[in-house]
């Protein structure tokens, strides 16, 4: 515990130190001088069942750098909403750990059989889900003010500049006052993005942001997540979408069966997939889309 | 039928009766306030996964429903006293075993509305960095109050008229007030009809009051 204490301490110096964020287009490297040295997120060993029988994610090992694009495909069940549910700190896990920017993050303590997390460094990491998740009850500004106001405490004065200028470069000005089932689902995803980013995340999860959307509404999303990864906003996405992949992607990552099958960059994975488990699920998918 | 209606006999009354639906409103208003505020706290206690919180709360749930609600007002009135040692006046002891039965009524309303927040926006409250205290008072109870309203409307009319029970226990309501009326005038008809229309006007009034308040506030929250 005090071990974690230590850990939350420390991490929340860095994140005092970091200058404003996304919304001036810097990325970990920048800011941090030892980007380029370790990853930004290192998981060994991560283990998740649910009940007794079923295994979803099995000693999973994985590194993300803090300049990479992670996108991880995969069949259904293979683990891949597990792995970004696990990272948000949403699920507890059976083993293994999660160290972010070098900080132990996640781990699974064997002698209590619980879940320890440092919950600072959740607080650094940003998650948009595939059902958008807004409050229903607040208006599209105080969806986006209510966390920095509440978690953070900032003032809501500034929090409102911010999440305007926010909403304004997302296209969304207009919709300030409006409730979310007055928005459409290209709407709500980009809202559910913008209130993700008034946080200052140092990571954002995707899970599979795009597969509730009717198409034409899809690439309104993509939009605003590939202006995200040009400002090398570090992520880790879940999708089907295998065009989106190889454009948002630095490297992609196969799961299959809750362990990572191979891992490389969008060009290898597409062109010459090593494994086999890799080229039929490529080649099922590509055949469909 | 030799019996010929004249409702001027009520106008001796009226004072009496007006004095009893103030009483009615009165136990009425304080018993919803507690109900509705007791009501989210013990709902909110259903969903723990302490099985030890659990326990009495659901005990004090099922008395209270499965019990007639005149039992619980004669049981409040002469057993509590010597069970508990506890002697309250007439009228806060009317008040208290209105809302503890409301209370019972509204917990199951919330624990519907409660189990209705979807289980993402409960994730999105993790992940926007909020602690549990804040994931329920800002998530959970506005999505909750708001499913639960028009059952709780319906449980606070029911409680207001539940509060002739209390015309057994001589407080002096509504229900009460008419049967002396009607002992003075000789006139039951009359004055159990007016007593009838005047528990019909509020229930109406406040039925349709919160319609409109909840038709203005309700939100599409499949769609959010």
């Amino acid at each position: 515990m005090e071990q974690v204490m230590k850990v939350s301490r420390l991490v929340r110096h860095d994140a005092g130190a970091r200058p404003a964020g996304w919304q001036e287009g810097r990325s970990p490297a920048q800011l941090n001088p030892q980007a380029g040295t370790q990853p930004l997120i290192s998981i060994k060993g991560l283990s998740k069942q649910y009940g007794p029988k079923v295994q979803v994610l099995k000693a999973l090992d994985l590194d993300m750098r803090c300049d990479d694009r992670l996108v991880v495909i995969g069949p259904s069940g293979g683990g891949k909403s597990t792995l970004l549910r696990v990272l948000m700190g949403l699920e507890t896990i059976d083993g293994g750990t999660v160290q972010f920017n070098g900080n132990p993050y996640l781990s699974f303590d064997e002698k209590t059989q619980r879940t320890r997390m440092d919950l600072t460094i959740r607080k650094q990491i940003g998650m948009v889900f595939q059902n958008y998740t807004l409050f229903a009850h607040l208006d599209v500004l105080r969806n986006l003010t209510l966390a920095p106001c509440k978690v953070k405490g900032e003032p809501r004065a500034a929090a409102e500049r911010r999440a305007t200028s926010l909403l304004d470069r997302f296209g969304l000005s207009s919709k300030a006052r409006a409730y979310p089932a007055q928005l459409s689902g290209g709407q709500k995803q980009r809202v559910a993005i913008a209130r993700a980013l008034m946080l200052d995340p140092q990571l954002m999860l995707f899970d599979e942001v795009t597969s509730a959307l009717d198409p034409e509404l899809v690439a309104e999303v993509e939009t605003v997540i590939l202006e995200l990864a040009s400002q090398g906003m570090p992520m880790v996405m879940v999708t089907h979408d295998m065009w989106f992949a190889r454009k948002v992607a630095s490297r992609m990552v196969f799961c299959a069966d809750g362990v990572v099958i191979e891992s490389g960059t969008p060009d290898e994975m597409f062109k010459n997939p090593k494994h086999t488990r890799t080229r039929e699920f490529l080649n099922n998918v590509l055949h469909v889309s | 039928m030799n019996y010929s209606l004249d409702f001027s006999w009520i106008s001796s009354g009226l004072g009496l009766l007006w004095h009893g639906l103030a009483v009615t409103l009165v136990i009425a208003l304080c018993a919803n306030a507690i109900g509705v505020v007791a009501g989210f706290v013990i709902g909110m206690l259903t969903q723990s996964k302490s099985r030890l919180a659990r326990l009495p709360v659901s005990a004090f749930i099922e008395f209270f429903r499965c019990t007639p609600a005149l039992v619980q007002v004669v049981w409040f009135f002469y057993c509590v006293p010597i069970i508990f040692n506890v002697f309250l006046s007439p009228f806060a002891m009317g008040i208290l075993a209105i809302s503890l039965n409301l209370t019972a009524f509204n917990a199951e309303a919330y624990r519907a509305g409660i189990q209705s927040v979807p289980r993402d926006q409960h994730d999105a409250g993790v992940a926007l960095g909020f602690s549990p205290f804040q994931r329920t008072t800002l998530i959970v109870l506005p999505h909750a109050f708001r499913m639960a309203l028009p059952v709780l409307v319906t449980n606070g009319i029911s409680a207001m008229q539940q509060t002739s029970l209390l015309s057994v226990v001589a407080i002096q309501e509504l229900m009460y007030r008419g049967k002396e009326v009607a002992s003075d005038t000789y006139r039951p008809l009359e004055v159990f009809t007016t007593v009838g229309v005047l528990y019909l006007v509020v229930s109406v009034v406040v039925a349709h009051a919160l319609r409109v308040i909840e038709r203005k506030r309700s939100f599409n929250y499949s769609a959010a």
